[in-house]
């Protein structure tokens, strides 16, 4: 009896080794991601022929971006276990740098209109904002985290989640204290005329933005699967104690975690600054997407993420086309409530590590 | 700890032992009685931020008996506040009923919904919950502001008063002391008895509860359910003295009002929310008023505390009481004030 069980065990592992591509493709799209993604792109290009293409080019544009924060958020959860409320002023953070790095830059091109600044300015304040958020991100661990780890690691993921909000809340005070509260946004990175995809007109920003988040993407996976930071990073997500063992300095690759994910959220913040003017509570709705995102593909799931930003970017233009502004945060709440309510590892069954499980 | 309930108490030590005070307690509480009938606490907009105090510190206790006891942070507090606040105001404003019974109507609404959340979300660990009640929050903000119909959305709804328009603010400062001293009855009977034991061993540790035989779930819906509804009746009690309700009042900042003065007051002590909202009141609002050039001082104050307090004294106000407790032991007076 015993061997025969073992020996159809058997079989059905080598079934699974020897099953061809085609067959693994099949058995994907009858897995809940598949028949999720298969129907998402069903939705878009059902609506896309009735409402017109300016929702597929919206989607794709925001869509990238909430990508990225979220690869940040999933990140700094799954190699920190810290679930981060604050992600939000990263981005705020991100676009405030931006603008006033921007201010000098636009003043300068206005005078001379074909210096190469022209081109390369608006690179310099991305790059900026970027940059400012990674030192904020470093900050932000060796002043809190690592204080926090040091004293008390009972309780750590509420912990962290409660001393996120305090950031949070620091962080937009901070900026409406130094700042004042008014929207400090710009018409436009590029000053140049629009132009026409699929009969939209869309202006040269909407497109970098698009390709700054699907360039960022291709770079990130470089980095996570082929340097050595990126897997000394990925060991630690997977084993802490056993990458301290291995020699690695578990230290650097928190601080070199929280510079990378708030790196992202501050380059979202800035590349989408001619869409939402830098305010103190700028933050909220991005945070609130990448939140989504985060629940929606399962905790931690950082490749995940990426599906899940057009995902929701689809949504929440096809909520706002559909049934008018101000509904678009409560449909995807309801939706969100409905995928924790019954599937709380999220659409790709990610293996969660201490969030949900019983 | 335990052999504290063995003691024989006699004539008014035995009274508020029924109350669950201590005689310190009871000292405290009559302090609060009078103290508004005294220069300099007796102007009008002092009193004011005594009872405003005096809410949210009720509310603080009702917050701290879900965040203190089971390790369930409520993340959308401040809805379930405004949910009780909404209803009772539009009950007494629909068909005119007394004022105490709608205040039960909205404790009751957002109990209901205080025990579906909880039935959906605490099956599994408390994160779920904060996330899940996290975005019941934002949705009941959302719908607050869209149902216009009935809620007015940003306009404002108009409630009833208790005692008219004209009425001074210490006519109020009675009623919401019977609130808070019925609040922390309820709560500290529901935790003194075997109850609250089962709470306490789920918030410590829920392996070792499961293994004794208790039903994680049961009793985590149970505690939430009376969290929210003495959370929507506080709610009410507020709606009637404000007269305005906005749906700014259910938005997460309000929650982390709430989260600060529990954590300052200590996690699991019930009292100490409510013993530092004064205080703490009274200096945001000082922050408030005397740095008015520099708005969302308050908020800062409120941020930095929390990591702070998180961070090098996560006992709280309650942790440095015990440690004077502990040091005077000795001292008979002592003892018998805080036993």
């Amino acid at each position: 009896m015993a061997n025969a069980a073992t020996e159809s065990t058997i079989d059905k592992i080598d079934q699974t080794i020897e099953e061809s591509f085609v067959q693994k493709a099949v058995r994907w799209l009858f897995s809940a991601g598949g028949i999720t993604i298969c129907l998402t792109i069903l939705v878009a290009v059902v609506a896309t022929i009735h409402k017109g293409p300016y929702i597929l080019v919206n989607t794709f544009i925001t869509g990238g971006m909430w990508a990225l924060m979220a690869i940040g958020l999933a990140l700094l959860f799954s190699v920190m276990n810290i679930a981060g409320f604050a992600h939000g002023e990263y981005f705020m953070a991100g676009s405030l740098t931006a603008y006033f790095v921007m201010q000098p830059i636009s003043n300068y091109t206005l005078e001379h209109p074909e210096s190469f600044m022209a081109y390369v300015g608006p690179m310099i304040a991305i790059l900026a904002g970027t940059f400012m958020c990674a030192f904020l991100g470093i900050l932000t661990e060796r002043l809190v985290f690592k204080q926090l780890r040091m004293r008390n690691r009972e309780g750590w993921l509420l912990n962290c989640f409660l001393i996120t909000l305090g950031i949070s809340v620091i962080f937009q005070n901070t900026h409406q204290l130094a700042f004042g509260a008014n929207f400090k946004g710009i018409l436009a990175y590029w000053d140049f005329p629009s132009v026409p995809i699929f009969g939209v007109y869309m202006s040269i920003d909407r497109i970098c933005a698009f390709f700054i988040a699907i360039l960022t993407m291709i770079g990130f996976y470089i980095f996570m699967m082929f340097s050595t930071s990126g897997k000394t990073i990925r060991a630690v997500s997977q084993d802490e104690d056993g990458a301290r063992m291995v020699g690695i300095s578990v230290d650097t690759v928190h601080v070199l975690t929280f510079a990378l994910s708030c790196g992202l959220a501050g380059l979202a913040g800035a590349s989408l600054l001619f869409m939402f003017p830098s305010y103190p509570t700028v933050g909220v709705m991005p945070l609130y997407n990448s939140w989504f995102i985060i629940i929606l593909v399962g905790f931690g799931n950082v490749a995940g993420s990426i599906p899940g930003g057009f995902m929701i970017a689809l949504f929440q233009v096809l909520t706002r086309s559909y049934l008018g502004e101000g509904w678009e945060a409560v449909v995807p709440v309801l939706l969100i409530s409905l995928i924790l309510i019954f599937k709380p590892s999220g659409i790709f069954a990610t293996k969660v590590r201490t969030v949900w499980d019983e | 700890m335990a052999n504290e309930y063995e003691v024989q108490k006699q004539g008014i030590a035995k009274f508020l032992d029924y109350l669950c005070l201590t005689p310190l307690g009871a000292i405290g509480f009559l302090i609060l009685i009078i103290v508004p009938l005294f220069p300099p606490f007796n102007q009008d907009y002092l009193v004011r931020w005594f009872i405003l105090a005096a809410i949210m510190g009720t509310g603080a206790m009702a917050f701290d008996f879900s965040s203190g006891y089971i390790a369930v942070v409520n993340f959308g507090f401040a809805a379930f506040v405004g949910l009780g606040a909404y209803t009772s105001a539009i009950v007494a404003n629909k068909w005119g009923i007394p004022l105490p019974v709608t205040m039960l109507c909205g404790a009751f609404t957002a109990g209901l919904l205080g025990f579906i959340t909880g039935a959906i979300s605490l099956r599994m660990r408390g994160m779920f919950a904060i996330c899940l009640t996290w975005f019941i929050g934002i949705a009941m903000m959302g719908l607050a502001i869209k149902m216009v119909w009935l809620t007015r959305g940003m306009l404002g709804l108009r409630t009833a008063y208790f005692f008219g328009t004209e009425a001074p603010n210490l006519y109020y400062w009675y009623p919401v002391l019977a609130v808070a001293l019925v609040t922390w009855f309820i709560l500290k009977r529901i935790a003194r008895s075997h109850i609250g034991l089962a709470f306490k061993a789920i918030g410590q540790n829920m392996d070792a509860a499961k293994t004794s035989g208790i039903n994680p779930t049961r009793y985590r819906i149970m505690n939430f359910t009376v969290s929210c509804a003495l959370a929507g009746w506080v709610g009410a009690f507020y709606a009637h003295f404000i007269g305005i309700l906005t749906p700014e009042f259910l938005h997460t900042a309000k929650t982390v009002e709430f989260l600060v003065i529990v954590y300052i007051g200590g996690r699991g002590s019930l009292w100490g929310g409510f013993a530092v909202a004064f205080p703490f009141i009274w200096f945001t609002e000082m922050l408030r008023s005397n740095f008015d050039y520099l708005p969302g001082i308050n908020l800062l104050v409120y941020g930095l505390m929390l990591i702070v307090i998180m961070i090098f004294y996560a006992g709280g106000m309650a942790q440095f009481f015990r440690y004077l407790v502990d040091k005077w032991k000795d001292n008979p007076t002592v003892r018998w004030l805080t036993t």
